[in-house]
């Protein structure tokens, strides 16, 4: 599981913050001594830090400037000044991602992944992925069956689907599908979605795999690993 | 400075000089001088008289014609003391020395306005940033609570907007440059506008497209985002809901020196009187006092962000038809020669 450190003062939004990263499957940890941060940072041994800019005893630019001398993990920043000197500032110092306050909690959940989804393609995988019986190659959008039988997905198609296997065996919001398409730049409909999630469900039906993506009512859908 | 109005104004030494010449000549002729000594000295007074008159005039002349040419040139005229070479002539000096002076008393009193300006732009930052906080907070907890509640979220939007809009405001009414022009990608703009204002496209049943935005434009990110921001929503917010279908949609258009952004929606339009004023401060118009829910101020703040970073903004409306704003990005050499 991976771990984030919340570099948070408002003891509010770092209480919130840490049920929305635990309910995403995270294990997530505040900060609480902000005397001696880049210490308390580096003890966490975080996979990922969420710092605040205006945090007490030091600017996090500061802190973030002082954490890159001796750790190279990804750090987001979450600030509510948004200019676009403090973001060109902050990048400048290392910093992997930059978010403004308040934040739509779905979109940092898909930020934190796409930060996780660059490390992890950065070891080796020549970017097939293979789940059950099958090779999964999302860049060309083909999905290939054991038996040697391809399907071509849609670029839409896909992201959902990738989505639904980032996130296998947890309930997955219609809403949490729509921005992470809506980030991708597809602005679909509700009825595009539905659309999209039954020829999902066809085509694997006609591999074979009926049960492949459950929906579970008022909630959401499901994707059985 | 011309001499007829000197003159003018000097006439009581002629009449004072005459009168006093004729005495003269008069004793004169009482001591039964010479006519000609008599007129011989009448010219040497004449000529001290006029010669006095000459020199005093061009003295003042070039001292005044000056100070006159200099207020006319300068675009701060208040800054006419800065430029006066003490004269030579007395009330000259005390001319200049009143003008530095109230000049810079004129400095203190603006500096205690733009002072106090300031103080207030900093203090309604520090602000908005604060509260902020309570907004993420608040979101956060809407977001886990387990009965999701989307009217509540829908509503916390609102207020992060209407806070932005002062945001924004305060910053373009500072004199000072608040803004990074730089090489932007459109799409990535579009995109990040598109999100934060999905849940009210979904919720309203718009049909959102997107369109050949895969393009780079000189401009603030930021910026543009709050001002595509603003337009937007004012499409969504003017959506006309007597049609089957609300369309948004979002294109650009590029040729050789620009490019252009379309934001069009089939919404219920602008009348043709209003569209004249839509860029004014605090205009509302008939849709705004009709659905009473503007401040007049976003359009305001979006062509003046337009004319500080050199972009242009027009508006083409039919009433009951269609709003069209489009925005154009010129496409700067300048930057193309840094980059190579």
């Amino acid at each position: 599981m991976k771990r984030i450190c919340i570099v948070e003062d408002d003891k509010s939004i770092s209480g919130e913050l840490k049920e929305l990263l635990d309910n995403s499957g995270y294990e997530a940890v505040v900060l609480e001594d902000f005397g001696n941060a880049c210490e308390g940072i580096l003890a966490a041994e975080a996979d990922l830090v969420l710092l605040d800019i205006n945090i007490p005893h030091m600017n996090g630019e500061l802190l973030l400037k002082q954490l890159r001398t001796r750790s190279e993990v990804p750090v987001i920043m979450v600030t509510s000044r948004d200019s676009e000197a403090d973001e060109v500032l902050s990048m400048s110092y290392g910093a992997d991602d930059y978010v403004t306050k308040p934040y739509n909690p779905t979109i940092l959940l898909l930020r934190i992944n796409a930060i996780f989804k660059r490390l992890d393609s950065g070891h080796g995988s020549n970017g097939t992925i293979v789940f059950r019986n099958m090779q999964i190659f999302p860049q060309k959008g083909v999905i290939r069956y054991s038996s040697g039988r391809e399907i071509l997905l849609t670029k839409n198609e896909m992201t959902i689907f990738m989505y639904l296997l980032s996130n296998k065996d947890r309930i997955v919001s219609r809403d949490e599908l729509m921005t992470e398409l809506w980030n991708n730049q597809e602005y679909l409909n509700d009825n595009a979605l539905t659309v999209n999630i039954s020829r999902l469900r066809a085509h694997f039906k006609e591999a074979g795999f009926e049960d492949i993506i459950e929906t579970r009512k008022g909630q959401g859908y499901i994707l059985i690993g | 400075m011309r001499f007829r109005d000197y003159f003018k104004d000097r006439i009581y030494s002629l009449v004072i000089f005459i009168v006093l010449l004729a005495a003269a000549v008069l004793l004169m002729r009482a001591y039964r001088l010479e006519a000609e000594a008599v007129a011989a000295v009448a010219v040497i007074f004449a000529i001290f008289y006029v010669s006095e008159l000459l020199i005093d005039f061009f003295r003042k002349k070039k001292f005044y014609d000056t100070l006159v040419d200099n207020t006319d040139n300068l675009d701060k005229k208040y800054l006419v003391p800065e430029t006066i070479i003490s004269p030579g002539f007395y009330e000259g000096r005390i001319l200049e020395s009143v003008l530095r002076d109230t000049g810079k008393s004129m400095a203190d009193n603006v500096n205690v306005y733009r002072q106090g300006a300031e103080n207030f732009k900093e203090y309604v930052e520090m602000w908005i940033h604060e509260i902020k906080l309570p907004i993420s907070s608040m979101t956060l907890i809407l977001h886990n609570s387990h009965d999701k509640n989307d009217r509540m979220l829908a509503q916390v939007r609102r207020i992060n907007n209407l806070i932005e809009q002062i945001l924004y405001y305060v910053r373009s009414e500072n004199a000072e440059k608040d803004y990074i022009i730089d090489e932007c990608s459109l799409a990535r703009i579009v995109g990040a506008v598109a999100v934060r204002n999905k849940d009210d496209i979904l919720e309203n049943n718009i049909d959102f497209q997107v369109s050949d935005v895969d393009v780079t434009v000189y401009t603030d990110a930021k910026w543009l985002e709050f001002m595509l921001n603003q337009i937007l929503s004012n499409s969504i917010k003017y959506k006309d809901d007597n049609k089957d279908t609300s369309v948004i949609r979002i294109s650009a258009v590029q040729d050789k020196k620009s490019i252009e952004l379309r934001i069009y929606d089939n919404g219920i339009g602008i009348s043709g009187s209003d569209l004249p004023r839509v860029f004014d401060k605090s205009f509302t118009g008939e849709n705004g006092r009709r659905y009473s829910k503007a401040t007049g101020m976003g359009l305001y703040i979006v062509k003046k962000m337009c004319d500080k970073m050199g972009h242009d903004i027009y508006i083409e409306s039919a009433i009951g038809e269609y709003t069209e704003v489009k925005m154009t990005f010129y496409k700067n050499d300048f930057y193309n020669v840094t980059k190579m």
